[in-house]
C-alpha cells in the first residue's frame, strides 16, 4: 500500500471515529447522566413504594476499596450522598461481601450500629433493610431502605420487594457501564490515532487499512473491529506490539501475493483462493 | 409476588401458603420426642462460617471453643488461629446465639471468612468451609453463599465431600436471583424464613430447592460488642435448623446427613 493511500485511509479513520464520538458526546449531554439518572429514579420509587424515610444506593468502587452512596431520596437520606464506607463493616458491607439480604428492626439497640455513618449524616434510623445489588454474578453494591413509616420493621415480603428494586438498579447500572466502555473506548482510539508514536502509528495504520478496506461491505463489524483492535493494541506491551506488527507485516505480504495470485489466475479456476 | 418471577423462597413458609405445604411423609412414627428428646447438643461441634464470633458475648454462653479466620495470600486463601475472636459485623455472633439458644451443649466453633480483603470472596468461603469439613465439626452453619459460577465447580465437590464425610451443611437461601452456592445444591439442608415467632416452629417444603422454612422475621438476636438487635433475613432462619440439627446429632450419633434431613422433615410443623 502506498503511504499516500494509507494517509488517506487513517486521516478517514479519524474522521470516522471523531464523527461518533461527537454524538455520543452531544447525546450523552442532552440526556445528562442518564445512569445516576435512573438510580435516582430507583431510589426515589424504592422510598415512596415502602413509604421510607429513605432509601439511597452505595456502589462499589474497587480502585478505593469502599462503598461509595450514590444516590438517595427522602429528605432523611441526602446526608449519605457522596459518604464512603469500609466493605467489610455494618449491614452494608455485610451484605455486599456476602450478598445475603437483610433486615434490621431495632437498629438503636446495637451500640454501633453505623454510628460513625449516622453521625456524619445527622440521621440515625430505627430499622433498615439492605438487599444486595447483583449484576453479571458479581455484587456491585447495596440498595439500602430505612425506616419505614408504616412499621417498625420490614417483612421477608419487603425484603423479596427491595430485591425487585435493587434488580432495577442493576441493570441500569450494567447499561451505562456499557454506555460508558464505548464512549472510553472511542476516546482511547482516537487518542492512540492522534499520538503519533512511532511503533503504535504504525500497528495502527495496519490496523486501520485492514479494518477501512472493510467498511464499505461491512459497516458495523469493520467498525467496531477497528475500535476494539486499536483499543487492545493501546494496552498492549511493547512485546505484544512487536508480534502484532509482524503479524500485520507478513498479512500485508501474503495479502500482497494473494492478489497478484489471483491476478495472474484463469477466471473459473479456484487457484489463489487461498482466503 | 409470584408473577414477578423472583425466587421468593419464603414464600410457601408465610400465611396461607403453609397449607399446601401438606405432605404425607413416610415417618409417622417418629416424633420430635423420639428426635430431640433429651438432647442439649453435647457433643457436637458446629461451625459457623461467618464474620466471626465475639467470645464473650453472653447469648454464646461461653461456648465457643475455638475460633479461625481465612488469611489471604498469594495463592490460595489459608485458615489461621483467630485469638482476638472477634465479630467485624455482630452477624456470626448472632447466628451463633440462635444455635447456642437451641442447643446450649454443642460447641461452637467459629470461621471468620469476612475481613478487609476483597478480593476473592467465593474463595475465602471456600477456603473456611474446606477447613471445617476437615477439621471434626458435625454441622456447619453457612448463612451466606457465594454468586461466582466459576466455583460452581468447587462448591459442588466440597458439598458432596461434606455429604459422603458425615457433616451436615446448613445453608441459608439466597432471595436474589441469579446463581447461589453452596445453597441451591442438594446436599446441603437450605433453609429460608417463615414469618411465626417460634423458634421451635419450622416447615418441610416437598418442592426444593429450598427444603424448610424457619423463624427468620424480626428475630432478637446477639449482635456485636455485645450488644443485641431485631433481625429479619434468611441468614437468621438457617441457625435455627443448624441448631435442631445439633440436638439430633447428639441424641442420634449414628445417623448420617441424609437421615439428619429425613428427621427434621419428619419432625416438621404441619
Amino acid at each position: 500500500m502506498s503511504a499516500d493511500r494509507r494517509r488517506r485511509l487513517e486521516r478517514d479513520a479519524l474522521s470516522l471515529l471523531e464523527a461518533i464520538a461527537v454524538r455520543a458526546e452531544a447525546g450523552r449531554r442532552l440526556q445528562g447522566d442518564s445512569g445516576r439518572a435512573v438510580l435516582r429514579s430507583v431510589v426515589e420509587a424504592t422510598a415512596a413504594l415502602f413509604d421510607a424515610e429513605a432509601a439511597s444506593i452505595a456502589l462499589y468502587d474497587a480502585a478505593s476499596d469502599r462503598l461509595v452512596f450514590e444516590v438517595a431520596a427522602g429528605v432523611q437520606g441526602q446526608g449519605v450522598i457522596g459518604l464512603s464506607i469500609s466493605p467489610d463493616q455494618g449491614i452494608a458491607g455485610y451484605v455486599f461481601r456476602t450478598g445475603q439480604a437483610l433486615a434490621l428492626s431495632d437498629v438503636e439497640r446495637d451500640p454501633r450500629f453505623g454510628r460513625a455513618v449516622a453521625e456524619q449524616t445527622a440521621y440515625l434510623p430505627r430499622s433498615i433493610v439492605a438487599v444486595p445489588l447483583v449484576s453479571d454474578e458479581r455484587t456491585i453494591g447495596v440498595l439500602e431502605v430505612l425506616d419505614k413509616r408504616s412499621a417498625a420493621s420490614f417483612s421477608l415480603r419487603d425484603i423479596e420487594l427491595a430485591a425487585i428494586f435493587a434488580r432495577q438498579a442493576a441493570t441500569a447500572i450494567s447499561a451505562t457501564r456499557v454506555e460508558r466502555d464505548v464512549a472510553s473506548l472511542i476516546a482511547s482510539s482516537l487518542r492512540a490515532l492522534a499520538a503519533g508514536e512511532e511503533p503504535r502509528t504504525a500497528a495502527a495504520e495496519a490496523i486501520v487499512a485492514a479494518a477501512t478496506a472493510d467498511l464499505g461491505r461491512d459497516d458495523e463489524s469493520g467498525l467496531w473491529a477497528l475500535a476494539d483492535a486499536i483499543a487492545r493494541v493501546r494496552t498492549a506491551d511493547p512485546a505484544q506490539l512487536e508480534l502484532v506488527t509482524d503479524i500485520l507485516d507478513a498479512l500485508g505480504r501474503r495479502a500482497g501475493r494473494d492478489t497478484r495470485r489471483r491476478r495472474r489466475a484463469r477466471p473459473g479456476s479456484d487457484a489463489g483462493e487461498v482466503r | 409476588m409470584t408473577d414477578l418471577d423472583l425466587p421468593a423462597w419464603s414464600e410457601p413458609f408465610v400465611g396461607q401458603r403453609r397449607a399446601e405445604l401438606e405432605h404425607l411423609g413416610p415417618f409417622g412414627v417418629l416424633d420430635r420426642d423420639a428426635a430431640f428428646g433429651g438432647s442439649d447438643g453435647s457433643g457436637v461441634r458446629v461451625a459457623i462460617i461467618d464474620s466471626g464470633i465475639e467470645r464473650d458475648h453472653a447469648a454464646v454462653g461461653g461456648r465457643l471453643i475455638a475460633s479461625y479466620r481465612v488469611e489471604p495470600t498469594d495463592e490460595d486463601p489459608i485458615v489461621v488461629e483467630d485469638p482476638e475472636a472477634i465479630d467485624v459485623v455482630g452477624h456470626g455472633t448472632a447466628c451463633a446465639g440462635i444455635i447456642h439458644s437451641l442447643a446450649p451443649g454443642a460447641e461452637l466453633i467459629s470461621v471468620r471468612v469476612l475481613g478487609p480483603d476483597n478480593r476473592g470472596k467465593g474463595a475465602n468461603f471456600a477456603a473456611g468451609l474446606i477447613w471445617a469439613i476437615e477439621h471434626g465439626v458435625t454441622v456447619v452453619n453457612l448463612s451466606l453463599s457465594s454468586r461466582s459460577e466459576a466455583l460452581f465447580g468447587l462448591f459442588h465437590e466440597l458439598t458432596d465431600e461434606a455429604y459422603f464425610g458425615n457433616v451436615l451443611l446448613v445453608s441459608a437461601a439466597n432471595n436474589v436471583p441469579g446463581p447461589s452456592y453452596p445453597s441451591l445444591f442438594s446436599s446441603v439442608v437450605s433453609v429460608a424464613a417463615h414469618d411465626v415467632p417460634d423458634p421451635w416452629t419450622w416447615y418441610y417444603n416437598p418442592r426444593p430447592p429450598v427444603e424448610f422454612g424457619a423463624h427468620g422475621l424480626d428475630v432478637d438476636v446477639a449482635w456485636r460488642d455485645g450488644g443485641r438487635t431485631v433481625a429479619t433475613g434468611n441468614s437468621f432462619a438457617a441457625p435455627h435448623v443448624a441448631g435442631l440439627a445439633a440436638l439430633i446429632r447428639a441424641g442420634h450419633p449414628a445417623a448420617t446427613p441424609f437421615e439428619v434431613k429425613a428427621m427434621l422433615a419428619a419432625t416438621a410443623n404441619r
